[in-house]
């Protein structure tokens, strides 16, 4: 594989990480894109190892590729690199967007705007919800999957449990719990 | 609220999630629930504002700490975000063949699928109150539904909604 050095490193971070709307799996396809068959610095089957790591390590998934894939290509050095390039210019957006929106609150039409904006993030979550679901949904497994996420949204909702001990007893029941 | 708390109050958030929205039933419980740093609506504007920008979906994290603690809140925010990504490399190094593990994949599913339910408690309140009345119902149903059945992109949603929210105001 070529060294492709940091500084070209970043540039490819953050270009895809930052420019790439719709959340992670459009961002990873890209990234895969430029990173495998476009410059050859990362190999196929380390480009699905480093995925399939990605979604099961703690936090947002296309970090986790950024920092396993800039590992793989330049090191410690090179995660750290894609890791700051592929965030932190959004990061900065986000703030901006944010901090303006505050100091706007006090006028009319943006606070007539934003109650649009917060009953649609009320369906964004729903949807969030549904997304996770859905790749789980699937034949012999359906009752098992609804019974999880039932019970840990009863139990958050109905019962005011902490989502950590939540999240905690369903990593013990998936582990026991064989599928047929 | 001071910077290192909020750091870690969020990378609790962060490091028991698995992808970028599902840790918002964390950090409802300990910034609006526990701590009140934050109300309901503020942390539906955070998820709306990270929404429109674009990158990761865990920029929320930034908004939400901006909100808490202004410019060092926003830092303590991206930095619980970017933290848990460089455990992959960890576990790349010596646990690579591990994740082909059944039970540690029927783990990591049961996982996902109890943030899912986590993910919608946490809608009901956010949308106890954004829904004012059959209009604003509307508005939700209709992003859930986009954004589950097209490929659109969510900022297009965000700007609409925006959209339908001055003209109920200003034509009703």
């Amino acid at each position: 594989m070529p060294d492709p050095g940091l500084r070209s490193l970043a540039g490819i971070f953050l270009r895809i990480g930052n420019l790439t709307f719709g959340g992670g799996d459009p961002t990873m396809a890209a990234l895969q894109r430029e990173l495998v068959e476009r410059r050859g610095w990362l190999s196929a089957e380390s480009h699905g190892l480093i995925y399939a790591l990605a979604r099961v390590t703690p936090g947002t998934n296309v970090l986790a590729y950024c920092a396993g894939a800039g590992w793989k290509t330049g090191g410690w050095p090179g995660a750290v690199v894609a890791v700051l390039a592929a965030s932190l210019p959004s990061s900065i957006v986000a703030y901006l967007l944010i901090a303006g929106y505050q100091s706007m609150e006090a006028i009319p039409w943006a606070r007539a705007a934003m109650s649009g904006v917060a009953a649609s993030v009320a369906g964004m979550m729903a949807a969030g919800a549904i997304l996770l679901l859905r790749p789980q949904w699937r034949e012999g497994r359906r009752v098992r999957s609804a019974i999880v996420a039932a019970a840990a949204l009863v139990l958050s909702h109905q019962f005011e449990w902490q989502p950590v001990p939540i999240l905690a007893i369903a990593a013990a029941a998936g582990y026991f719990w064989e599928e047929q | 609220m001071s910077w290192p708390i909020l750091y870690l109050l969020l990378l609790k958030a962060t490091l028991t999630s698995f992808s970028g929205l599902s840790s918002i039933a964390v950090v409802r419980d300990d910034l609006v629930v526990r701590r009140h740093v934050l109300t309901d609506r503020q942390l539906n504007n955070a998820v709306a504002m990270a929404r429109l920008s674009p990158g990761p979906n865990g920029l929320y994290l930034v908004c939400v700490g901006q909100i808490a603690g202004g410019i060092p809140g926003a830092m303590a925010g991206a930095a619980a975000m970017m933290t848990p990504a460089f455990l992959i490399v960890p576990i790349l190094a010596r646990f690579g063949r591990r994740a082909e593990n059944p039970a540690v994949k029927r783990c990591i599913r049961a996982v996902i699928l109890a943030a899912a339910g986590l993910v919608l408690a946490s809608t009901i309140p956010l949308a106890r109150d954004a829904i004012v009345g059959p209009a604003t119902a509307g508005i939700a149903i209709a992003t859930c539904a986009a954004l589950v059945l097209t490929r659109i992109d969510t900022a297009w949603v965000i700007a609409l909604a925006a959209l339908c929210g001055l003209v109920l105001r200003y034509t009703t």
